[in-house]
């Protein structure tokens, strides 16, 4: 069940193991609209297809989001990011960053995958301009060595989008 | 360090979603049956390991991760269910780790024995009017009840014959079923909080039952 993939990452602990199992069940009976987990035996890393809200500026576009679980999930947030091509959106760069509290600072061990996909689709949903953050070229440059989000020192927007 | 984003709300309306009815008995952690089960004041559950690692290991607050409220360890409140709480096969300690155990269930003090709660001055008159019936084993329930009250409070004994002492010293309602009007809508008043008022009297009553549980211990010595 560990991760072949995400080989520079500790196998799942057995809390976490345990956790995502009841995580995924309940994925299966109530998944949040608008999510399709893509099914494979790797319980360390989801990819999960977001199809944009109706009526929001992604509509009818479908991205792919990468989760990959750290070994002490849920203590430990997991890594979340859109796989390239990543929606054109202020607080997404176009190496498929997420610049979003709750993936960072602000995660807790009480929310869930499902939460997260809530979250970012309602960030999604509420842009109102395609386009990229003003520092993207230079953090993806920063990123050019494979470092993960979880590694950067966010600061959060404090705009409406 | 605000975000723009309003995830309180998106995050919160899933992450209670028990599709099952046991889910609400589930650490909000783990999500499983919770080890050494511990709830919030704010009425989170969790197992006592997963909040203490969460809170002294991985969080940079002292924040319940359901709800953001403050979380007081001394505030914690354990759940001890029936029966001895079995080693849990899955355990959850982790090594290196030390975790305590889980802070203790703050006791409140006992319930008082029988007391002055349902006495008033209508039930006084009552039981003034019958007192040398006293020896007469206690001819009326609500007398007896009275005495009951009356005894343990201010000789720190029990009555006999009234084994359910506890019973009604533990509700500050009405035990015996009594309609507040029957009372004289006179407050039930309680030692615990007297109004200036009512200490008054309450210590005006109980001069009087002194009195009287005197007269009646001597009559009985005397009988
Ligand atoms: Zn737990
Ligand atoms: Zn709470």
């Amino acid at each position: 069940m560990t991760s072949s993939s995400a080989p520079s990452r500790k196998a799942l602990s057995k809390i976490a193991c345990n956790r995502l199992q009841k995580e995924l069940v309940e994925w299966q009976v109530n998944p949040p609209a608008g999510f399709k987990h893509k099914v494979t035996d790797n319980l360390q890393r989801w990819v999960i297809e977001v199809n944009g809200a109706s009526g929001t500026l992604y509509a009818n576009e479908t991205y792919q989001l990468q989760v990959d679980f750290p070994e002490h999930y849920p203590m430990e947030a997991p890594q979340v990011i859109f796989i390239p091509p990543a929606p054109q959106h202020p607080h997404i760069y176009s190496n498929g960053h997420i610049c979003l509290d709750i993936l960072y600072d602000s995660w807790s061990p009480a929310m869930t995958v499902s939460s997260i996909c809530i979250s970012i689709l309602s960030m999604l949903s509420s842009s109102t301009a395609k386009q990229r953050p003003a520092d993207n070229d230079r953090y993806v440059k920063n990123c050019r060595n494979g470092r993960s989000p979880k590694e950067t020192r966010w600061w959060f927007h404090d705009d409406k989008v | 360090m605000a975000s723009g984003f309003d995830e309180s709300t998106s995050s919160s309306s899933s992450m209670g979603n028990g599709g099952n009815e046991a889910g609400n008995f589930e650490c909000n952690i783990c999500f499983d049956l919770p080890q050494d089960p511990i709830v919030t004041l704010c009425g989170h559950l969790y197992c006592w390991p997963c909040l203490y690692k969460w809170l002294h290991i991985h969080s940079h607050s002292q924040e319940c991760p359901v709800c953001k409220a403050l979380v007081q360890e001394e505030k914690l409140v354990p759940i001890y269910g029936r029966g001895k709480t079995p080693t849990d096969p899955r355990s959850k300690s982790v090594p290196g780790i030390h975790i305590p155990n889980r802070p203790a269930g703050q006791r409140p003090e006992t319930a008082p024995p029988p007391n002055i709660n349902n006495f008033s001055p209508h039930g006084f008159g009552l039981m003034g009017g019958f007192a040398p019936m006293a020896t007469a084993r206690f001819g009326s329930f609500t007398l007896s009840a009275a005495f009951g009250g009356l005894f343990s409070s201010l000789f720190n004994l029990q009555v006999h014959g009234f084994p359910n002492a506890t019973l009604y010293g533990a509700t500050p309602g009405f035990p015996y079923g009594f309609p507040n009007a029957f009372h004289g809508g006179h407050t039930p008043f309680f030692p615990q909080q007297p109004a200036n008022q009512e200490q008054q009297a309450d210590n005006y009553l109980k001069l009087l039952l002194l009195v009287i549980g005197v007269l009646v211990i001597l009559a009985l010595i005397s009988s």
